[in-house]
């Protein structure tokens, strides 16, 4: 085969170029791969002309590098360590990330606000409507003529402390409110006593619950003419008489 | 033209395939100018051009591996996804609209046309400036404009055959030019 004729035909620069079909193509590179002087004929046209473009060069626009720059970086490539900083300083993506954390910790603040929300509402409308059971049991004591009232106001162990006894002359029945009074050791817990001729009389324990202004139903009550607290240890034998401090006292 | 370090161009590839941001860095500073001057000889906007440029460099980023050294140098790779690049601009519906206002000779499909144009200003172009009537039309059509064998055959109502034989004459006057 002539190769000089074969490279001085044009097929060089065709194929360089970009300009020969598929068929000229993948003979040309069975050509380069068997005629060192094919190889080096295409060799030197490549150099030509890339020492050409090369000559004319013009700069494109100064921010264009950035711009390229940026766009890979954002398509989740690795990162490679030497890379100057500065140019993934991208504050879009910054923007962006910190746009997600925002949405992300606003989701998360709506959520458990809503929760709360939530919470606070079912707290509420309980409270509600132990209120209104209250209001209705206080209506019934204190419109009844029967039931006589006691306020025990704080003794020296715990001067703040407050609640108040409605005795039910009639039905006997005693109800204690606490209005303000400490939550006992889990060890101890209160004892109501009613007070007659200075003898105390059991009138029951108190298992202090979490509801506020909670009403107990005690002991039936024949007779009193006082009313009192006391902090008492659980595991004592004997309950029938105090042991403990005095937190509150009143009399009828 | 800021790179301190040179690289060869096996060195310049391997790291490219590896995704080095530093390399490719360097590929754009040194390459860049050139490859700007092939889109502007072919979608004369300048605008328009840097867009293309932006979408040649970050196709040779993506397509780095599919580049195969024994098939020719990594320039040539790189001019031809250039050319390629300008050519789709060109022939795009945006692009075609956004010339409508301008010079009607710029229309590519008129033969006459196309020696019209300002070819004679840079680059490939100005070699091809060199090129004799026809031959010049030849080359512009079948390189600048991305025409295939058979449209200009049409388009300039000159055999197949002639387009060809032609093309390739006006080729191997072009390698002496350069």
């Amino acid at each position: 085969m002539n190769t000089q004729e074969y490279i001085s035909g044009g097929i060089v620069e065709s194929y360089v170029l970009g300009l020969a079909s598929d068929e000229e193509r993948s003979e040309f590179e069975k050509m380069c791969t068997q005629y060192p002087e094919v190889l080096a004929a295409r060799n030197a046209f490549e150099l030509a002309l890339e020492k050409q473009a090369m000559e004319n060069a013009i700069a494109p626009a100064p921010g264009l590098k950035n711009k390229i720059f940026e766009q890979i970086s954002s398509a989740g490539k690795v990162v490679s360590m030497d890379m100057a900083p500065v140019r993934k300083m991208n504050w879009l993506k910054y923007a962006a990330a910190a746009c997600l954390i925002l949405l992300a910790g606003s989701v998360y603040l709506n959520i458990s606000l809503t929760k709360k929300n939530k919470s606070l509402e079912n707290n509420y409308n309980t409270t509600v409507a132990e209120l209104g059971d209250l209001k209705k049991d206080f209506q019934v004591l204190q419109q009844n003529p029967e039931v006589k009232m006691a306020s025990m106001k704080g003794m020296e162990a715990s001067p703040a402390s407050f609640a108040t006894v409605y005795w039910d002359t009639a039905s006997q029945d005693v109800y204690l409110m606490i209005n303000n009074m400490p939550k006992p050791a889990s060890d101890q817990q209160y004892q109501l006593w009613a007070f007659l001729d200075g003898q105390p009389i059991d009138m029951g324990l108190i298992e202090i619950t979490e509801k506020p202004l909670q009403l107990y139903r005690l002991k039936k009550a024949r007779a009193a003419q006082a009313f009192a607290i006391t902090l008492e240890k659980r595991d004592r034998s004997d309950i029938s008489k105090p042991g403990g401090q005095v937190y509150v006292m009143g009399k009828l | 033209m800021n790179s301190r370090i040179t690289y060869s161009e096996q060195e310049l590839v391997a790291l490219l395939q590896q995704r080095n941001e530093k390399a490719f860095g360097y590929l754009y500073d040194n390459y860049s100018g050139a490859l700007y001057g092939i889109v502007n000889s072919i979608v004369t906007d300048k605008e328009i051009a840097n867009d293309v440029l932006q979408n040649v460099f970050i196709n040779i980023w993506r397509k780095i591996e599919s580049y195969d050294a024994t098939k020719g140098r990594l320039f040539t790779w790189m001019l031809n996804i250039a050319r390629n690049a300008s050519i789709d601009e060109v022939r795009s519906k945006g692009f075609r609209d956004s010339q409508k206002n301008q010079s009607l000779s710029e229309t590519v499909n008129i033969p006459g046309a196309i020696t019209g144009p300002a070819v004679d200003d840079v680059g490939l172009k100005k070699v091809l400036s060199k090129l004799k009537g026809e031959l010049r039309v030849l080359v512009d059509m079948s390189y600048f404009q991305g025409f295939t064998h058979e449209e200009i055959s049409k388009a300039l109502n000159i055999p197949l055959g002639t387009v060809k034989t032609r093309i390739r004459s006006a080729l191997t006057q072009l390698r002496t030019m350069i």
